[in-house]
């Protein structure tokens, strides 16, 4: 098992293979609209896969990531919640 | 009820009323303890109990002998602990409680051991006209209801049942369920035997069903589900069932075929009934879900679809709650289950307290999981409303896969095969689980975290 961010990193990755989304993301990557365009349904996705995964989401803190890298900063040492 | 064990007492008297690894005890002997048991609840002056007890024999005795009595009897769920019967018993102002649990003995509590003792009281002779029994609702949407019947109500379909010979019924119902006690009733007035194995787990079942060669048996389909599984994992014998009855859950038309794939030898039919309106209609044309023509009929039970529910006129109906304004037992009542009219069928959707808002839009979790339940590799699966922070809630599912077979590739069936389902119903969580909990071997939709 590695850090929670490379884990993170993983279930994104599967999360766009699932989906049929172009998995050739970067940490700058928008998660909506021109970026990977995920919907609200998707987004909900991958927040209960983030969920079950790490055990905790940003989303579900309330914290509505724009981009990969926001998710992936959720899961820094320093940022998750106590 | 009493009338119908004097009958079967009479005419069977040496007959197993009750086998199971306790022993057997006969239509005659549970016709002695159930006059006992009037007796000794007339000169105690005890006009309502609760009665936990984990045999069968016992507690059939305790409903004949209440029924004669005019007492009212409630069956508890022998899962509940001792805490949850607490509450309940205060709920239901039960001060007297027939039980043979040991952390419940003393406290004023009755055993079920004293009430069958000849304590020398007169046994009464008929069953007053109006006889009460208290059912209670299984609970899986909040607490249990006490639900009001009348013995005469609920029993006044058994003149159509005649007296057979070599039949085993299974007790796959708690008692505490309606479920159960019209297993009960049905065994007293066909004269014939009921067989109850150790627990109402399906393994335990299964084993029951080989060691006493049962014939007839009934379940949930969580229950039958779980079955087929443990006939898949043991490679036992086939049990020898001249008859399986599903009914409690809505019946996936999948599960029905695999039944009958698997027992070839049986009859398998479709029950539909409630607690609440207090006996059975049967459907034996092998196709999922009710046909039309039960709606607005003149039969004991009757249907009509009001906003997409079904609604039902039952003769056999209960009186009320228990502690809420009595209701008008001959009219017509929501039962809650949700169903769509397809062609000649009425088909079932799901529970209304189990459709998931996913962002405003109303999904039916059962119509998804019959589709998952037809795929190869899934054993039991289960469709509910999983919380999510972006739209309220999403459709989750959870496998039981069966053994041998990948769970990526189940995955990717799964999904491929909701793929042309609205966006909103589409499954967001797959999980593959060990186990699932089941409340009366019915499995929980309601939503979670």
């Amino acid at each position: 098992m590695g850090s929670p961010r490379s884990v993170a990193e993983q279930t994104i990755q599967r999360f766009l293979t699932r989906a049929n989304k172009d998995a050739d993301v970067k940490p700058e990557t928008p998660l909506f609209g021109d970026g990977i365009g995920l919907d609200s349904l998707e987004t909900a996705e991958l927040s209960s896969m983030l969920e079950d995964d790490l055990g905790s989401d940003p989303f579900s803190e309330g914290i509505t990531a724009q981009t990969v890298g926001e998710i992936l900063d959720f899961y820094s040492d320093d940022a998750q919640p106590a | 009820m009493i009338e119908l064990l004097r009958r079967a007492a009479s005419s069977r008297p040496t007959q197993d009323a009750v086998v199971s690894s306790r022993g057997s005890v006969t239509f005659a002997e549970l016709l002695e303890r159930a006059e006992r048991v009037a007796a000794n609840l007339t000169a105690r002056d005890i006009d309502r109990f609760g009665i936990l007890d984990d045999d069968p024999a016992s507690v059939l005795a305790l409903l004949a002998g209440s029924a004669l009595a005019g007492s009212e009897a409630c069956i508890y769920p022998l899962n509940a602990t001792d805490e949850a019967i607490g509450e309940t018993r205060e709920r239901f102002a039960h001060t007297h409680f027939v039980t043979t649990r040991e952390s419940l003995a003393g406290q004023g509590n009755l055993a079920t051991a004293d009430l069958f003792a000849d304590h020398g009281e007169p046994v009464p002779a008929e069953q007053p006209e109006h006889a009460p029994l208290m059912g209670m609702t299984t609970g899986t949407s909040g607490a249990p209801k006490g639900v009001l019947h009348e013995w005469s109500r609920v029993l006044r379909t058994t003149t159509r049942i005649k007296p057979v010979d070599d039949q085993q019924w299974l007790l796959a119902y708690g008692l505490n369920q309606f479920g159960g006690l019209q297993i009960l009733i049905h065994v007293v007035a066909a004269q014939t035997t009921l067989v109850a194995a150790d627990t109402f787990q399906p393994r335990d079942a299964l084993a029951a069903m080989r060691r006493w060669g049962v014939t007839h048996a009934s379940g949930t389909p969580t229950f039958w589900r779980f079955v087929l599984v443990e006939m898949a994992g043991d490679g036992g014998s086939v049990p020898p069932l001249r008859q399986i009855t599903l009914g409690g859950e809505a019946v996936p038309s999948g599960l029905l075929h695999q039944i009958e794939a698997r027992f070839p030898t049986a009859r398998v039919s479709q029950i539909y009934g409630a607690t609440e309106f207090g006996q059975n209609v049967s459907v034996r044309d092998g196709v999922a879900g009710l046909p039309v023509s039960m709606l607005e009929g003149d039969g004991d039970v009757t249907f009509k679809v009001v906003d997409g529910e079904l609604w039902v006129k039952s003769k056999s109906s209960m009186l009320g709650y228990y502690g809420a304004d009595p209701i008008d037992a001959d009219d017509w009542r929501a039962t809650g289950d949700l169903v769509e009219i397809v062609g000649d069928r009425i088909e079932f959707r799901g529970r209304s307290s189990e459709v998931i808002n996913v962002g405003g839009i109303k999904v039916h979790p059962f119509p998804v999981e019959e589709r998952i339940s037809t795929i190869p590799g899934v054993a039991v699966v289960r469709v509910f409303g999983r919380k999510n922070a972006m739209v309220g809630a999403i459709v989750a599912v959870e496998v039981i896969a069966s053994p041998g077979h990948d769970t990526e590739t189940i995955d990717a069936a799964i999904r491929e095969a909701c793929a042309d389902l609205p966006p909103a119903a589409r499954p967001r969580s797959i999980r593959f689980v060990e186990s699932m909990s089941t409340t009366g071997n019915k499995i929980s939709r309601s939503a979670s975290t």
